[in-house]
C-alpha cells in the first residue's frame, strides 16, 4: 500500500541467485578444494623429490580392491542424486530409503578402507617413519622394503583425511534422515537434502582424483 | 520449471554408467606398457573427466547460474600456483 | 524472508525476529547468535589477549634491555621460566625463545585477526548492507565459541612440562618438529592443535562473510555502493577462505610428524623442510593482507568521514584491494630468500613482489586526495586514521628494501623486518584497530568516548611507539638479529646495548600508556555521554538506526539511493547525504524546463 507510483522492491539484491544454504556450501566446498590441495600437492611434490620412495601401482597398493571401492562410491553418488530426485517431487518414501541406500555405501566403503588399512599395515606399510618396511603385496615379511617412509607418510594423511570426510559426510546423512523421518523436507523446501548431497558428490570428487593420482600413477 | 526437473533427471544413470565405463578404463590403462609421461597424461585426464561429470551433472553445476560455475572454479589457480612454483624446487 | 528459484522459501532463522520478548540471559550475552553481540564477544577476548600480548613483549624486551640481569618481581613466575637469583630473577633461554613465539602467535592470531575480522566483520557487515544479521547466525555463535578453547589450549601451554611453543610464530621445521631441538614437547603440539582449531572458526566465519555481502545486500546496494570497509572485509573473508586450509594442512602434517612420526618435514627420513615454508607462507602471505585490508577499510571510513569529502577513487579504490588480494598469492617467496630455494623462484618473487606495492600505494595515494581541501576534523578517530596513513607508508617503504632479493639477503632475520612488522601491524593495524573502536563505539554502546582522554592516548601512544620502533630500523642494518636470547654475546653488537636499553624504557611507557585507552573503554560504557543514531554525520546504513541497533537491525528493509561517500553534495543542504536518503528528484516528477537563452 504506498501512495507513490512504483511500489518499492524491497527484494534483496539478487546475488549469487541461489539460496544462502547452497552459496554458503559452495563457498565451504572451496575451502576444503584447498585443503586437499595442501595434502596432494604435498604427495607430489614429494614424489617428484623422492621418487624412490614410492612404488609402481599395484605393488605395495591393492588395486582391484580400491578400484572396486571407487565403483561403490560412485554408486553412492547416485543414490544420492536419487534422493535429491525423489524430495524435489515430494516423494518422502523415495528420499528416506535413498538416503539409506547412500549411508550404507557410503559406510562399506569406510569399511574397505578401514580392511584395507589393516592389511597394508600388516605388511609393513604403515606411516611411522621409521617403522616403514614396506614388503608389497603378497610377499614375504622378511622381504627387501619397497619404497621408502615418505611412500606410508602421505599415503596415510591423504586417505586417512578423505576417510574423515566420508565419516563426517555419513554422520551428516543420518542427520538428514531422522530429519526427514520427522518430516522436514517437502517439495518446496528441500534444501538440507541438497546441501548433503553436494558434500557428498564432493567427496567423491575428490576420492576420483586421489584414486588416481595414489593408486594409479 | 516441470521440463527443468526432467531435464535434470535424465542424464543421471547415463554419467553413471560412463563413470563406470572411465574407472574401467582408468585401471586397465594404468597397466599399459607406456612411458610414464603418457601413463601420468592419460590417467590425468580421465580423472578430470570423471570429476567434471560429478560436477556438472551430479552437483548440478551445467544448471546453475554462470557465476556459480565461476565461483566453483576460482581456487583452480591457486592450485596450479602452488604446484607450478614449488616443483621448479630442485629438492 | 527472500524467495527464490525453484520456490523454497527462506526460512527465518528460530529466535531472529524481531517481534519476540526478551531472551534469558545466557541467550542474550553467551551464547548469543545475534552478529552484534558475537562482535563484542570477539573484541573483549580479543582485546585480552592484545593486552596478554604486549605482556609477552614486555618481558622479552627486559631480556633485550637488561641480558642477563634479574628481573625486580621476576620470582613470581615458576622456575621453567625464570632462574630465581637474589632480586628477583633470570630469564631462561628457553623460556625466551617461548616469548618470542607466543607474542608472535598470540598477536597476531588471537588478537588482531579476530579484532579486524571478528570484531568488525560482525559488526559492520549485516549493518552496512541492511541486512538483518548474517546468512548464518548459529554458524556465526559457532565461529566465537570454537575461538574461545583455542585461546585456552595456547595460555595452557605455559603451564606444561616444556613451556609453551618455542620455534617462532613461523614454527620452521624440523625445528618444530621434533622437542630434542627446543625442550619443548607438549607445548608445541597444543600450538598446533590451538591454531587449528582457531582455523575452523576462521572458516567458518568466511562462509558466513562471502554469503551475507553476496545475498543479503538490501535493495538498491549495488556491489559499487557497497562502503570499503565491508568491501575490504569481503575480499578479505576470501583471502581467509582459501588461504588457512593451505595451513591447515601443514599444521597437521607436522603434528604428525611429532606426534605419529611421519616424515613429511624430517630431513633425516628425506622429509622436505622447505615443504614446510612453502606451504606456511604461501598461507602466511595472504594473511598479512588479511591483517592490513580490513584496517584499509576502516581508515577510509574514518577519512572520508572526518574530511567531509567523498573518498578520492572509490572505484580504484575497490580495484586495489581486489589486486592486493590476487597479487597476494603470488609473493610468498619473497619471505624465503635465504632459505636455499631455487634462485630462480627467487628472482620472479621479487618481481611480484615489487608489483604489489603499486596498488597499496594507489590507496595510499588515494586518501591523501581525499584530505586534500577538506574540511577535516582533527578529532580521535581521524587522528588514528591519519597515524595509520603515516606508518603504514613508513612501513611500506621498509617493504620495498626488502622485496629487492640482494638487499633482504642482507636485513632478512635482523630487526630491520621486525621494524617493519611493527609499523604494519601496529603502526598500521593496531592504529586503525583504534580508529574504528572509537567511530563505532558510540553504535556499539550508545555512549561516547571521551574525546579529551583519547586525544592523550593517542599522542602519547603515537610518540612512544615510534620511539620504539624506529631505532629497529638501525639495529637491524648494524646486524642485530631477531629472536636472540643474548645479543651481547657478540661484540660487534655490543655498542647497540645502550639503544635497546631505550627502546626497552619507551616499550614500558608505551604499554602503561595503554591503560588511558581501557579505562576511557569500560568508564564510557556506563558514563560517556549517551549517543544519538548519527554522531558522526555519516552516511552509511549503520547510522539510520539506533545506537545500540535493536535486535534485527533494521524496523523496515532500508532501500540504498547511492553510494556511501556522498559528503559535501550540492544535492543535500548540508555536508553529508545518507545511502538511504530519498533521491531528490522523483521519477514522476518531471525536471523544471531548460530556460532558453534569450533571443534564440
Amino acid at each position: 500500500m504506498t501512495t507513490s507510483a512504483a511500489a518499492v522492491d524491497r527484494a534483496p539484491m539478487p546475488g549469487m541467485k541461489v539460496y544462502n544454504l547452497k552459496l554458503g556450501l559452495w563457498v565451504f566446498l572451496l575451502s576444503e578444494v584447498m585443503f586437499f590441495t595442501g595434502l596432494i600437492g604435498s604427495y607430489i611434490i614429494l614424489r617428484f623429490a623422492h621418487p624412490e620412495h614410492f612404488a609402481e601401482p599395484g605393488v605395495v597398493l591393492n588395486v582391484p580392491l580400491t578400484a572396486f571401492n571407487t565403483f561403490v562410491l560412485i554408486c553412492s553418488s547416485v543414490t544420492m542424486v536419487k534422493a535429491f530426485a525423489a524430495i524435489e517431487q515430494g516423494d518422502q518414501r523415495g528420499l528416506k530409503r535413498w538416503l539409506l541406500a547412500t549411508i550404507a555405501l557410503g559406510t562399506f566403503f569406510v569399511g574397505v578402507q578401514a580392511f584395507e588399512y589393516n592389511v597394508l599395515a600388516s605388511e609393513g606399510f604403515v606411516p611411522v617413519a621409521e617403522e616403514y618396511h614396506a614388503v608389497g603385496r603378497h610377499q614375504p615379511l622378511d622381504g627387501p622394503a619397497i619404497g621408502g617412509p615418505l611412500y606410508g607418510s602421505t599415503f596415510y594423511a591423504m586417505t586417512g583425511f578423505h576417510g574423515t570426510h566420508v565419516t563426517i559426510g555419513v554422520l551428516c546423512l543420518w542427520f538428514v534422515f531422522w530429519r526427514a523421518r520427522k518430516g522436514a523436507y517437502s517439495a518446496q523446501s528441500f534444501g538440507g537434502v541438497e546441501i548433503i548431497g553436494l558434500y557428498w558428490h564432493f567427496v567423491d570428487l575428490v576420492w576420483i582424483i586421489l584414486f588416481t593420482i595414489v593408486y594409479l600413477i | 520449471m516441470e521440463s527443468d526437473a526432467q531435464h535434470k533427471q535424465s542424464p543421471y544413470m547415463l554419467i553413471w554408467v560412463v563413470l563406470f565405463v572411465l574407472t574401467m578404463m582408468e585401471v586397465f590403462y594404468a597397466f599399459l606398457e607406456l612411458p610414464k609421461v603418457w601413463l601420468a597424461a592419460g590417467l590425468i585426464i580421465m580423472a578430470i573427466w570423471k570429476a567434471l561429470l560429478v560436477a556438472l551433472y551430479y552437483m548440478h553445476l551445467r544448471f546453475e547460474p554462470k557465476r556459480l560455475w565461476v565461483l566453483a572454479a576460482s581456487p583452480l589457480p591457486l592450485v596450479a600456483i602452488l604446484l607450478l612454483v614449488v616443483l621448479r624446487e630442485n629438492f | 524472508m527472500s524467495t527464490t528459484e525453484q520456490g523454497m522459501v527462506q526460512k527465518a532463522e528460530p529466535g531472529v525476529h524481531h517481534d519476540h520478548h526478551e531472551l534469558p540471559f545466557i541467550r542474550q550475552y553467551i551464547f548469543s547468535t545475534d552478529h552484534k553481540m558475537i562482535a563484542k564477544q570477539f573484541m573483549f577476548v580479543s582485546l585480552f589477549f592484545l593486552v596478554v600480548g604486549g605482556l609477552l613483549a614486555t618481558l622479552m624486551r627486559w631480556q633485550l634491555g637488561y641480558p642477563g640481569q634479574p628481573m625486580p618481581g621476576g620470582g613470581i613466575l615458576p622456575d621453567a621460566m625464570m632462574a630465581p637469583t637474589p632480586g628477583g630473577a633470570v630469564m631462561l633461554p628457553e623460556f625466551y625463545n617461548s616469548l618470542v613465539t607466543m607474542h608472535g602467535t598470540i598477536m597476531i592470531f588471537f588478537a588482531i585477526m579476530p579484532l579486524l575480522v571478528g570484531l568488525f566483520g560482525n559488526l559492520l557487515i549485516p549493518l552496512q548492507i541492511g541486512a538483518e544479521d548474517m546468512a548464518f547466525p548459529r554458524l556465526n555463535m559457532a565461529s566465537f565459541w570454537l575461538a574461545v578453547p583455542a585461546g585456552i589450549l595456547m595460555l595452557a601451554s605455559f603451564g606444561v612440562e616444556g613451556g609453551a611453543a618455542g620455534a617462532g610464530w613461523t614454527s620452521y621445521a624440523p625445528l618444530s618438529a621434533s622437542g630434542e631441538y627446543t625442550g619443548v614437547y607438549l607445548g608445541q603440539q597444543l600450538w598446533l592443535v590451538s591454531l587449528t582449531i582457531l582455523g575452523f572458526s576462521s572458516l567458518a566465519g568466511a562462509v558466513n562473510y562471502i554469503t551475507t555481502v553476496v545475498n543479503m545486500r538490501a535493495p538498491g546496494m549495488t556491489w559499487f555502493r557497497i562502503p570499503l570497509a565491508t568491501w575490504a572485509l569481503f575480499i578479505t573473508a576470501i583471502l581467509v577462505l582459501l588461504a588457512i586450509p593451505i595451513l591447515a594442512g601443514a599444521l597437521i602434517m607436522l603434528l604428525f610428524d611429532q606426534t605419529i612420526g611421519t616424515a613429511f618435514f624430517l630431513p633425516e627420513f628425506d622429509g622436505e623442510p622447505l615443504l614446510w615454508q612453502h606451504l606456511f607462507w604461501f598461507f602466511g602471505h595472504p594473511e598479512v593482507y588479511i591483517l592490513i585490508l580490513p584496517a584499509m577499510g576502516i581508515a577510509s571510513e574514518v577519512i572520508a568521514n572526518r574530511a567531509r569529502k567523498p573518498i578520492f577513487g572509490y572505484h580504484s579504490m575497490v580495484l586495489a584491494i581486489i589486486a592486493i588480494a590476487f597479487l597476494g598469492w603470488i609473493v610468498w617467496g619473497h619471505h624465503m630468500f635465504q632459505s636455499g630455494m631455487n634462485p630462480m623462484l627467487g628472482t620472479s618473487f621479487m618481481i611480484s613482489t615489487m608489483a604489489i606495492a603499486v596498488p597499496s600505494a594507489i590507496k595510499t595515494f588515494n586518501w591523501l586526495a581525499t584530505l586534500w581541501k577538506g574540511d577535516i576534523h582533527l578529532d580521535s578517530p581521524m587522528l588514528y586514521a591519519l597515524a595509520f596513513v603515516s606508518l603504514f607508508i613508513i612501513g611500506g617503504l621498509s617493504g620495498i628494501f626488502m622485496a629487492s632479493t640482494p638487499v633482504d639477503v642482507y636485513i632478512h632475520d635482523t630487526y630491520f623486518i621486525v621494524a617493519h612488522i611493527h609499523y604494519v601491524l601496529f603502526g598500521g593495524s593496531l592504529f586503525a584497530i583504534f580508529a574504528g573502536i572509537t567511530f563505532w563505539y558510540p553504535k556499539m554502546f550508545g555512549r561516547l568516548m571521551n574525546e579529551p582522554l583519547n586525544k592523550v592516548h593517542f599522542t602519547l601512544t603515537f610518540v612512544l611507539y615510534n620511539l620504539v620502533f624506529w631505532p629497529m630500523h638501525n639495529l637491524g642494518l648494524q646486524g642485530m638479529m631477531r629472536r636472540i636470547y643474548d645479543f651481547t654475546q657478540y661484540e660487534y653488537l655490543q655498542p647497540l646495548q645502550p639503544m635497546n636499553r631505550f627502546i626497552t624504557t619507551c616499550v614500558f611507557l608505551l604499554v602503561a600508556t595503554q591503560a588511558v585507552y581501557a579505562f576511557n573503554f569500560f568508564w564510557s560504557m556506563f558514563k560517556g555521554e549517551k549517543a544519538s543514531a548519527n554522531p558522526w554525520n555519516s552516511n552509511g546504513l549503520e547510522w539510520t538506526v539506533p545506537s545500540p541497533p535493536p535486535h534485527g537491525n533494521f524496523a523496515e528493509t532500508p532501500v540504498v539511493h547511492r553510494g556511501p561517500y556522498e559528503y559535501s553534495s550540492p544535492e543535500s543542504d548540508t555536508d553529508f547525504l545518507p545511502q538511504t536518503a530519498p533521491p531528490r528528484r522523483q521519477p514522476d516528477r518531471p525536471l523544471e524546463p531548460t530556460p532558453t537563452p534569450e533571443g534564440a
